[in-house]
């Protein structure tokens, strides 16, 4: 074990410092700043919803809401894996200054998309609130959702950001997968259109409970079946399990790599 | 004598570091087609003990291992074989650029600094000024590090180093950069470390300086130490190898 100056008060300072700093060079030298944050899935929104309702026999009630909790969370998610995967290369410097608990350095890019998804959350949840659709039970599912969604993509960050020092392909590879995903994950569509004998590919896709919890808490959607969830959450926790021994390991020998 | 019996503040037993020769960063193709690899050994089989308060200098030709040897000790990098064992807070000024981004202001640099070497959030802002008044860089405190000069990024790591509070400070040969008035500054900190029994382990090739203010001297060579003793005979020795060398 490396020997760290670091005990836990300084660590979770130092994680509030890395957030910070990493929420203030985002939008620097941008002019709109944080409304970027809103903007974007705004605009992903309008033009997905425009162009997909061209194409849907059932309309999904509240479409557009829908779309927009789905880009919301895709968004987090998607933003969240391509940065931490690149987190460490980039921040090579703070490598070499001295020995300090590294994982601060992807839990750090994960905790500032947490901030804006929070914030854009909360926007959100004021026109959903009109529409009824919200109950005290859909409130712990969206808690129960958020709990899922930030340890899968802990997890899923640790492993790609740890293995993206020695081999860059990862970045790659999880850029490619990230629009891949996007599609097999219900944020454009419902998983009711999907048929029956399909339903095991999305069993492999721990996003579609995650994404399926939250459009029951927010729009009372149908929530996810019970084999969906249960292979759903054995995934998610094998993934954290393998992103924090794979992290471990590499973290280690990670100054000879950059 | 108040600390009669000696504390070990860095012990290294039977450490090899080696490293992988990379021409370029291997894709994972490339693991698994070929599958051999070159390595280098950094540091070889190195067991050395250093005590509470020694100051050591430590000298030899470039790519002998000094730097690794000093990673090593700051915890920066693992050993791929035998034990590194330190006692109390390790402060290091290795690469100048590390431990800062250059989109942050020097003041936001301060912070994301200090607490890398293990300082509370509170207790960087109480020693602010103090700080910033000994890197002396004047109102360039709010601009992005990326409009510093070498100079001033060497003098706002030490300064910041120095306010750590470090048990043992490891220096590698960058510090020597800074102008002469910076130097008397370095010398005056230096003299003060010294005086708080403080371990020093720095790296210079700047054989004067390591006679002043070491009272050991380790020599490396090839990844090993080849002369462990007292400044004079041991930089004299070194001296007497290079001759022999041309």
């Amino acid at each position: 074990m490396l020997s760290t100056n670091i005990k836990f008060g300084n660590f979770t300072d130092l994680l509030i410092g890395l957030t910070e700093k990493e929420l203030r060079t985002r939008y620097k030298f941008t002019v709109l700043g944080f409304f970027w944050i809103a903007l974007n899935p705004i605009l992903q929104m309008l033009i997905i919803g425009f162009v997909f309702t061209f194409f849907i026999r059932n309309p999904i009630e509240n479409y557009y809401y829908y779309l927009f909790i789905g880009l919301l969370v895709w968004n987090f998610f998607s933003l969240s894996l391509t940065r931490a995967t690149q987190s460490i290369v980039w921040e090579r410097t703070l490598i070499k200054k001295a020995a300090f608990p590294k994982v601060v350095i992807p839990l750090s890019i994960v905790l500032s998309n947490l901030f804006h998804l929070i914030i854009a959350m909360t926007i959100f949840a004021i026109p959903v609130s009109f529409l009824g659709t919200i109950s005290f039970e859909g409130i712990i599912y969206i808690f129960l959702a958020f709990l899922l969604l930030l340890t899968f993509t802990i997890g899923a960050s640790l492993l790609t950001s740890a293995l993206n020092v020695r081999y860059r392909d990862i970045n790659f590879f999880v850029q490619a997968l990230i629009m891949i995903w996007f599609y097999a994950t219900p944020i454009i569509y419902t998983l009711s259109m999907i048929p029956y004998k399909f339903y095991w590919l999305w069993r492999l896709n721990p996003m579609t409970s995650i994404l399926q919890l939250l459009q029951h808490g927010f729009l009372n959607q149908p929530l996810p079946g019970i084999g969906m969830f249960t292979i759903n959450l054995v995934i998610i926790a094998a993934v954290f399990t393998l992103g924090i021994i794979i992290f471990n390991k590499e973290g280690n020998n990670f100054d000879d790599w950059i | 004598m108040k600390n009669n019996r000696k504390k070990i503040a860095v012990h290294l037993s039977k450490v090899t570091k080696s490293y992988v020769i990379h021409h370029e960063k291997p894709t994972l193709v490339e693991k698994f087609v070929r599958g051999r690899e070159e390595t280098f050994y950094a540091v070889k089989n190195l067991s050395l003990q250093i005590n509470a308060g020694e100051k050591i200098g430590l000298i030899g030709p470039n790519g002998s291992g000094k730097t690794t040897l000093l990673k090593l000790i700051a915890g920066i990098t693992c050993p791929t074989n035998g034990t590194v064992h330190t006692d109390g807070k390790i402060v290091s000024l290795i690469d100048l650029e590390a431990g800062f981004h250059p989109d942050l202001t020097g003041e936001q640099n301060i912070f994301l600094n200090g607490m890398i070497l293990g300082m509370k959030r509170a207790e960087i802002a109480k020693k602010m000024d103090s700080i910033i008044d000994f890197a002396d860089i004047g109102r360039f405190i709010d601009s992005p590090l990326f409009s510093y000069s070498e100079g001033m990024k060497l003098k706002l790591g030490f300064s910041v180093a120095a306010h750590a509070d470090p048990d043992i400070l490891i220096l590698d040969e960058s510090i020597y950069a800074g102008d002469l008035k910076f130097q008397r500054k370095l010398q005056k900190k230096l003299d003060e470390f010294f005086k708080d029994n403080k371990t020093i382990l720095l790296v210079t090739h700047w054989l004067e300086f390591v006679q002043k203010n070491c009272k050991r001297v380790l020599v490396m060579n090839g990844g090993k130490i080849i002369i462990d003793g007292k400044p004079k005979t041991t930089i004299a020795k070194y001296k007497q190898m290079n001759k022999n060398h041309k």
